[in-house]
């Protein structure tokens, strides 16, 4: 597994929510105030707040029943486009599938993972470029062939209009989706051959801490480094005292399989000499600690078998064999090797002297009862729904102020930036990446001058940082602005890794992110809509 | 102003339409497949061999891509080929192998993308994986998606030389030579291949030196119509007959010293002077043959009146160099005598008596090992100039003095092989590091 599910800080994001979206209102209400005093004088700072306290007005007294209608015809003007023409696309892709993914058809079980990459990957790629065409296109349409003011000239608000179109794109893109899901899991469910149907499955996860102990016993928070360009995982030398030492919290036995503790873990080998290669893989055992009984139980020795599931079935009664004393005292894993509150110390250990045995946090987890495949499908569907919305909503906001093309244009690249640019943008800002500003890249290709030789000092290089830092700076306000699609893609990964979606880690960033750009694009599409000339120019 | 009326201007769009449909139709015609059929542009495209399907087959699901893509491809490719790069990095193996496929939809007929990347699959994606099983199953995976690329490429006889290759070196030859080999015989997918080997590679149950033989025969025969550009022209030709040599050597270095390796060395001796030592090849001073005669030096010679007899020779003798023809002559021939098979088999016999500590057995083995072995290079001194001819007597040295010095024992003054040990003392340092790590020696 490559991805580490780190809980979401909930209170945090809303910090950082009300600090942008603070910061912004207040700006915008001090442009506006400066413009109306400009413009009307004293009376404007009147018109600003009459203007301010119109959205309350409008928001608080919003009629469902019109939303409703709105949301209908939006639906009904969307299928007069043609638009579920989309399943023949849809049809056809799955048709001929098993063309483009017969490559790891010798592996069912890496076949598994390609099949459902494909199903969500095709679902999100006809899906969001759709409703992005239809909520960028339709009100820009609407005024220029003036039909608008069939729905203007009745007694709705502005923001109805405005919530009626999302709704009803909204409404329309979670049909389609539907279709497609249910059309896909069914795909899956046949495709999938009878010995790998075991794959799908949702595994429920518990995550421990990671940290390592070096060859001598001390700790550390780092293991080896073995020179893997891809720096995922820390590795511990065999036969040594070097450990990897997970802690797991709130264990109970409600999240035994059958009565027994379920370990599972994929660690990575790194064999410094051949060694036996008949036995297929690094020996290791796992050491049970509870610290306050002073208690360490190993388990027996285990062969690591790299990039797949390496599965150990603890039964709840084990023998430690190890103590004092008291040779094959029986021990009660939830009683004596889970402490009190519901905490357990597992640490890893490798067997073989000169091999390695490489590790990340998310390398070993105790694995809880099952869930069904279709409860992380769904979830991983759900995870295509929520950028869906984010983009109904941007479009048809950006939609309220420019028209079609232009509107497509903007959206398409928020959307392209927030899937392929937004860690790149993260990596410049937190100065993980070593970079120089766009000015200074461009004079130092220009005069051939190298990335460690310092810029001569002079009006020269005050000019190129006084504007690097402007062009950082408005980096930094895209970045808090374009929504993060990432964290929509890692729902995908979830599932094609056998794991149920989880709450923390995806699943409620994920309704966050969609649910903290709801007001901002009420807000700037009202506004637009309210001051724009409903008519054709 | 134009004076025609609508109807007017419309007939004369029609007009102009056929008139301009002739020469597209003359040009552009595709072809139905018979000879002669097509407009112009198909017809030249069939003489000169341009078409697509001339290639090699041409994959539907691949043209599709490409037609869907118009003017994108590049880019697209690009993309893929990135995707590869971070999932190899991120060791994401079904994406990657996934992405692979997807790039040879878009790049079905450049050699270098099934090259490079049937060479990662078996090469670098293998080596990541631990267990020996998982190494075979991604050596497998290069060798078919190079297979794949030789049934749409027909004119590339490299691939088939790389897939060759695949089958002898990268099986015969790895670190995990021993367990490839028998896994090329009974896959360890016992349960999918019923005990046998994966019929995609091993469809007939022969050796893999076999296989490669045969593919390096396939690759001999298109360098004939279409040229090679791996190595030179002699060496290319030259590898079938060498992956017969292989086939002898790795039964002799699983310890097999039957009537089977006896007549695969017989066949790689016949194969060698009668097939490749009497193929032609040009040299700046005119054609040439590895095996010749005195009647062959006058005939080449007589060819060319700026040719001499010392010319042919003097080239003759470069080719021979350059390909170590003379070396594997001599070793095939020698190899099928009683006394090399009786040396081979004692030094063999000794190091696994030395492996399962039976020391005092193993010494007298070796010692009657390097006696024979002494023998068959005094019999034979060219066997003097190859590596592992030199390497097999010095390991038997080296194993023969740590018994004596496990034992407390004064190495003899005088041994078998002492002139070869003298001569070359340079390699020793290395044959020991690798003899420890191969018995654990401290």
């Amino acid at each position: 597994m490559s991805f580490d599910p780190i809980p979401y800080d909930l209170l945090d994001a809303f910090k950082h929510f009300l600090s942008v979206f603070g910061s912004t209102m207040l700006i915008a209400i001090i442009v506006c105030l400066i413009v109306g005093v400009l413009t009307r004088g004293l009376k404007g700072v009147g018109d600003v707040f009459r203007g301010i306290l119109d959205f309350f007005v409008q928001i608080t007294h919003v009629s469902c029943r019109r939303i409703w209608s709105l949301t209908i015809l939006t639906v009904r003007e969307s299928l007069r486009q043609k638009i579920l023409f989309v399943f023949i696309i849809f049809a056809v892709l799955f048709m001929f599938a098993g063309w483009f993914l017969s490559g790891a058809a010798d592996r069912p079980d890496l076949q598994v993972q390609s099949y459902i990459d494909f199903v969500l990957k095709a679902i999100s790629w006809l899906v969001i470029p759709i409703m992005l065409l239809l909520a960028c296109w339709s009100l820009p349409e609407d005024i220029r062939l003036r039909t608008i003011h069939t729905v203007v000239t009745k007694p709705v608000y502005r923001i109805e209009i405005v919530m009626g179109r999302m709704l009803g794109f909204i409404l329309l893109g979670s049909a389609i989706l539907l279709v497609m899901g249910s059309v896909g899991y069914i795909w899956i469910t046949r495709q999938v051959p009878e010995s790998a149907q075991y794959k799908l499955v949702s595994k429920v996860p518990v995550y421990g801490d990671i940290t390592f102990t070096d060859r001598e016993g001390a700790p550390t928070t780092v293991g080896i480094n073995v020179g893997d360009v891809w720096m995922y995982r820390s590795y511990i030398e065999g036969a040594t005292k070097a450990r990897a030492v997970y802690k797991f919290e709130g264990i109970d036995e409600s999240d035994a399989i059958n009565d027994k503790l379920v370990l599972q873990s994929s660690f990575e080998a790194f064999r410094t000499h051949k060694g036996n290669m008949d036995k297929g893989g690094i020996l290791y055992q796992f050491i049970f600690v509870n610290e306050e009984k002073g208690l360490r139980v190993p388990s027996r020795p285990l062969i690591n078998k790299e990039y797949s599931d390496n599965v150990l079935e603890i039964n709840r009664k084990i023998k430690d064999d190890n103590a004092e004393g008291e040779a094959g005292v029986e021990l009660d894993i939830f009683n004596d090797l889970i402490d009190k509150n519901g905490n357990l110390t597992v640490e890893v250990q490798c067997l073989e002297a000169g091999q390695l045995l490489g590790m990340a946090r998310p390398d070993l987890y105790i694995r809880t009862p099952d869930h069904a495949f279709l409860s992380g499908y769904s979830k991983a569907v759900f995870g295509i729904w929520l950028p869906m919305v984010i983009v109904i909503m941007l479009g048809v906001t950006i939609s309220c102020f420019v028209k079609g093309p232009v509107a497509i244009l903007t959206t398409l690249t928020i959307v392209l930036v927030g899937f392929m640019s937004k860690e790149y943008m993260t990596e410049i800002l937190s100065g993980q990446m070593q970079a120089a500003g766009a000015i200074e890249a461009w004079y130092r290709l220009i005069t051939h001058m190298n990335s460690q030789t310092e810029l001569p000092a002079g009006p020269v290089k005050v000019m190129i940082e006084f504007v690097d830092i402007g062009i950082i700076n408005f980096l930094w306000l895209c970045q808090q602005i374009i929504p993060n699609f990432g964290i929509f893609s890692n729902m995908r990964e979830y599932v094609i890794k056998g794991f149920d979606v989880s709450w923390d880690a995806a699943l409620l960033p994920g309704i966050i992110t969609t649910a903290a750009y709801i007001l901002p694009c009420l807000l700037v599409s009202f506004y637009s809509l309210k001051l724009r000339e409903l008519e054709a120019k | 102003m134009n004076k025609l009326t609508s109807k007017h201007r419309k007939l004369a769009y029609v007009i102009a339409i056929i008139v301009l449909l002739i020469p597209v139709i003359w040009l552009g015609m595709p072809s139905t497949g018979e000879e002669g059929s097509g407009g112009e542009l198909a017809q030249l495209r069939v003489q000169h061999e341009l078409g697509e399907s001339t290639l090699g087959d041409v994959d539907p699901s691949s043209a599709s891509m490409n037609f869907v893509l118009l003017g994108l491809r590049g880019i697209a490719t690009n993309l893929l080929w990135m995707d590869a790069n971070d999932y190899q990095k991120k060791k994401e193996w079904a994406k990657l192998r996934s992405t692979v496929d997807s790039i040879i939809l878009l790049q079905p007929h450049y050699m270098k993308v099934w090259d490079f990347q049937g060479w990662n699959l078996a090469y670098n994606v293998s080596a990541e994986w631990d267990a020996v099983e998982d190494r075979y199953f991604w050596v497998k995976e290069g060798i078919k998606f190079l297979n794949e690329g030789v049934t749409r490429n027909e004119r590339y006889p490299e691939l088939d030389w790389k897939v060759g290759n695949l089958h002898g070196q990268k099986v015969g030859r790895s670190d995990e030579w021993r367990q490839f080999r028998k896994f090329y015989k009974v896959d360890p997918d016992t349960e999918r291949y019923e005990d046998g080997p994966d019929p995609e590679i091993n469809p007939e149950r022969l050796d893999n030196y076999q296989v490669a033989k045969e593919k390096f025969l396939i690759a001999n025969e298109k360098e004939l119509k279409h040229k090679q550009h791996l190595q030179m022209r002699m060496l290319f030709r030259a590898s079938p007959w060498h992956a017969q040599f292989d086939y002898a050597n790795a039964m002799q270095r699983e310890g097999k010293f039957g009537k089977q390796r006896t007549d695969a060395w017989a066949q790689g001796f016949k194969d060698w002077t009668t097939i490749f030592g009497r193929e032609e090849f040009i040299t700046p001073k005119g054609p040439i043959v590895l095996e010749w005669t005195e009647d062959d030096i006058k005939n080449l010679a007589a060819r060319d009146d700026n040719i001499t007899e010392e010319d042919v020779r003097h080239w003759i003798n470069r080719y021979q160099d350059t390909s170590n023809y003379r070396f594997w002559r001599t070793r095939a021939l020698s190899e099928s005598e009683t006394e090399t098979i009786d040396a081979h088999k004692a030094i063999y016999d000794g190091e696994q008596l030395f492996r399962s500590g039976k020391f005092d057995e193993a010494k007298v083995q070796l010692e009657k090992g390097m006696e024979l072995y002494a023998l068959v290079l005094n019999k034979y001194p060219s066997l003097l100039s190859e590596d592992l001819a030199i390497e097999e007597g010095l390991q038997a040295v080296i194993l023969w003095r740590y018994i004596h010095d496990l034992k407390g024992m004064q190495v003899p003054a005088s041994f078998p092989l002492k002139p070869l040990w003298n001569k070359e003392q340079g390699r020793v340092p290395e044959l020991e590091n690798d003899l420890r790590r191969r018995y654990g020696i401290q």
